[in-house]
């Protein structure tokens, strides 16, 4: 694969790339990461303007949104877009797309080996000036940083799927792969030597070693989740706030079932329920609306771990959502964000399965 | 004057007990009060017909997971029943009750709204992290000890509106050493109870006064200065811009707070969103934005549509993700507007909302306006 070598760090080559895209007119808008240098701040940028670009850290290893989600309407202004994505914002917004809430027309996408990011709390209290130098020494030498979020440390997919670029930072240097013909044409004339290279897969092994083995431990310490039984321990403490929802890049909807006028109690149908069971709680269907919110998304969770980040109650969201997520997507042998063109199981049927209603 | 409920050995079990008593003799159909959670790191809402249910709930718990209001809100926001509901509730959770009632949202008919001395909250991630310590601390300042500020929820450490509010019955223990509690009848309904239990409102009640008094006055001292260093903080539209540099737009205060009641926000509905053309020509003309976009619109737009009915009790601070002060630059707000109309949120006292009423006084100036935008120059009469 076509490949560009990087002569220094992966972020600043990244800017170089992104300022070049667009001071040559090549794209309309960037989005990425930024960090105030002064405050130490961090959000997300869509940025027009080259000189903007010193703020930006297209690969500072935090998520203070999930960026699929950020893109979703504004991919669909008709504007040209480069989008620098985590993996799983990546395959957030494919999932998007799917449901008609985003477009790949005019978007450049590029991402990278994902070490994985802080939670939010490390990134508030200030921490990330001492985390993020060490981070970038382990991640080169495919060893895993402390202090990630849960459901990072516990992900498979850190190779991004179908980005336009890739990037991949091992102790031997860092490349920028061109996947599509779109990142041979908006590179053209960016300056640096052009190779033939892949990602160096024993650095991806070794990588995905530590995550599988961490996979095992997180799914391990949800089996408790597993039943009824178990997810009212483990969602009793819910307070109902559904940020979890809100975050979430696959949860699209503007106005949630779950926060309609169905799920206020009526009198008649509260007073007979009181009467049969002698006591309920207020605000009602505290675990129907996790079911619910299983049973509409899970298959499409990407593991971001965005719900988890923002719950007031510290549930364990991400990992709950993943590992129900896995297994009902496994069913269909779909990955979340593989493929736009890949249907989403619940929303195609096949010929056969119409036999009994004919 | 008041009625006095002997204690034992546990004021808050004391508390349950009568609780019980009002349902078992059917003085009301169902309690409302919180319940610890099977996981035991957090407590619930629970509204109860069946009186052996109360021994497991708690009159009292430490920490404040859903704002009351939020609770009967979705009890009777499609319609009051007929059954006779009493709610245990915090102050502020009464307030924002009865808060909610002038906005149509909780029906008070068939309601008896039942408050107590709140010597504050425990904040939430502390006590999930730690449940027993978080119960062990919670018990301290029931029993009045000192506890280190920064262990409380910071809206409590400032809150002056602690004891009597305008609840129909109140509960009074502050100042009496853990011995007996106060039963104060603040209406007709409260009243009622206690005459139904054929308890006499005959003690008087100027020890509790004096607590309540002193207690007060070292909370107004600490609202002084929380009002003052929050003032610093967001003065001028570059402070309230560092205020709220870190929020990620989860809307997390909005959801835990009791007054937004709107089931889809003004701020999340389609007419608040830029067309993602005009986003994108907004970014060209800066130079750049930040994603998620209308931060600060969202903040200072639910600012004006609720803060003449916030009644400081922080839960929107206790659920942001991000440490945002948010009640306190909400409560620091609503004193000052609540001032500017002469009206304090969450008082029974006949006061309809600023906004919702209006007098024909005010209305001359309009009918001049109107006047002079006629063509004829005339207003309608
Ligand atoms: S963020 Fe946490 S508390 Fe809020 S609805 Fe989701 S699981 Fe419940
Ligand atoms: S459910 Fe949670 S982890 Fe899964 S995609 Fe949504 S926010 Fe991310
Ligand atoms: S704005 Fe905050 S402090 Fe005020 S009522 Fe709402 S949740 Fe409570
Ligand atoms: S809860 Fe905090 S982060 Fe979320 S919208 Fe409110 S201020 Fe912003």
């Amino acid at each position: 694969m076509n490949s560009i070598v990087m002569k220094q760090d992966a972020s600043t080559a990244i800017r170089e790339l992104l300022a070049y895209l667009l001071s040559s007119s090549r794209v309309d808008a960037v989005l990425t990461m930024r960090q105030v240098p002064e405050t130490g701040s961090c959000d997300l940028g869509l940025i027009t303007d080259p000189s903007g670009m010193v703020e930006a850290e297209p690969f500072l290893p935090v998520m203070t949104a999930n960026a699929g989600q950020a893109l979703s309407s504004i991919s669909m202004s008709g504007k040209r877009i480069a989008a620098v994505l985590k993996p799983c914002e990546l395959r957030g917004f494919t999932e998007r797309v799917k449901r008609e809430q985003g477009s790949f027309d005019n978007l450049l996408t590029i991402s990278s080996i994902c070490g994985g990011v802080f939670p939010l709390e490390k990134v508030i209290s200030g921490d990330l000036e001492k985390l993020v130098p060490r981070y970038i020494e382990k991640t080169a030498r495919a060893e895993a940083p402390r202090g990630l979020r849960e459901t990072c440390k516990a992900c498979e997919e850190f190779v991004p799927m179908n980005a336009d670029i890739s990037v991949s930072v091992t102790e031997h240097g860092s490349l920028m792969h061109l996947h599509s013909d779109r990142a041979e044409e908006y590179t053209e004339g960016f300056e640096g030597e052009r190779i033939e290279a892949r990602a160096d897969q024993s650095h991806i092994d070794r990588m995905m070693k530590s995550r599988s083995a961490a996979k095992g431990k997180l799914f391990q310490s949800l089996e408790k989740s597993s039943g009824l039984d178990g997810l009212v321990d483990l969602f009793g403490k819910c307070v109902g706030c559904h940020g979890c929802s809100r975050v979430c890049p696959i949860c699209y909807c503007q106005h949630c079932d779950f926060e309609s006028i169905n799920f206020d109690y009526n009198q008649p149908y509260f007073q007979e329920s009181l009467e049969a069971r002698g006591a309920l709680r207020l605000p009602p269907d505290t675990i129907l609306f996790q079911l619910g919110r299983l049973t509409h998304m899970s298959f499409s969770c990407v593991g971001c771990g965005m719900c988890s980040d923002v719950c007031p109650v510290s549930i364990p969201v991400a990992g709950i959502f993943k590992k129900t997520g896995e297994r009902t997507a496994g069913l269909f042998d779909y990955v979340p964000g593989r493929d736009s063109e890949e249907p989403i199981p619940v929303m195609v049927f096949k010929e056969e399965e119409l036999g009994d209603i004919g | 004057m008041a009625a006095v409920l002997p204690v034992g050995s546990d004021l808050s079990g004391a508390m349950n007990r009568f609780l019980k008593t009002i349902l078992e003799k059917d003085i009301v159909d169902a309690v409302l009060m919180p319940m610890k959670v099977p996981s035991g790191d957090s407590f619930a809402w629970i509204i109860m017909s069946d009186s052996s249910i109360v021994d497991d709930a708690e009159a009292m718990a430490p920490v404040m997971p859903v704002q009351g209001a939020r609770a009967l809100r979705s009890l009777t926001r499609k319609g009051e029943g007929s059954i006779r509901v009493l709610a245990l509730m915090r102050p502020c959770e009464i307030r924002a009750a009865i808060e909610l009632s002038k906005l149509g949202q909780v029906k008070t008919e068939n309601l008896i709204l039942a408050a107590y001395d709140c010597p504050g909250a425990v904040p939430m991630d502390s006590f999930v992290s730690d449940p027993s310590s978080g119960e062990d601390l919670f018990r301290k300042m029931l029993a009045g000890e000192d506890v280190s500020a920064g262990e409380v929820k910071p809206s409590c450490t400032s809150c002056v509106e602690f004891s009597m509010t305008d609840a129909d019955l109140h509960f009074g223990h502050f100042g009496l050493g853990g011995t007996e509690v106060l039963l104060i009848p603040g209406s007709p309904k409260g009243m009622e109870i206690l005459e139904a239990l054929e308890l006499p409102a005959d003690r008087e009640t100027s020890i509790w006064d004096e607590a309540v008094r002193k207690r007060r006055e070292k909370q107004v001292a600490s609202r002084d200065a929380a009002f003052e260093e929050t003032g610093e903080n967001i003065r001028g539209v570059q402070g309230m811009l560092n205020v709220f540099a870190d929020c990620i737009s989860c809307r997390n205060c909005r959801a835990a707070c009791p007054i937004c009641y709107c089931r889809l926000c003004h701020f999340e509905s389609e007419t608040a969103k830029q067309d993602p053309n005009s986003r994108l020509d907004s970014a060209v003309t800066r130079g750049g934005i930040s994603l998620p976009a209308d931060r600060m619109l969202f903040h200072t737009g639910r600012m004006t549509h609720m803060s003449l009915s916030c009644v400081s009790c922080g839960q929107c601070s206790d659920a942001c993700p991000a440490d945002i002060p948010v009640a306190q630059v909400f409560s620091f707000v609503a004193d000052r507007t609540q001032k500017a109309f002469e009206y304090s949120a969450g008082r029974n006292d006949g006061d309809p909302l600023p906004l919702r009423s209006f007098m024909k006084s005010e209305l001359s100036g309009i009918h001049e306006m109107v006047s002079d935008a006629e063509p004829g120059g005339h207003a309608h009469e």
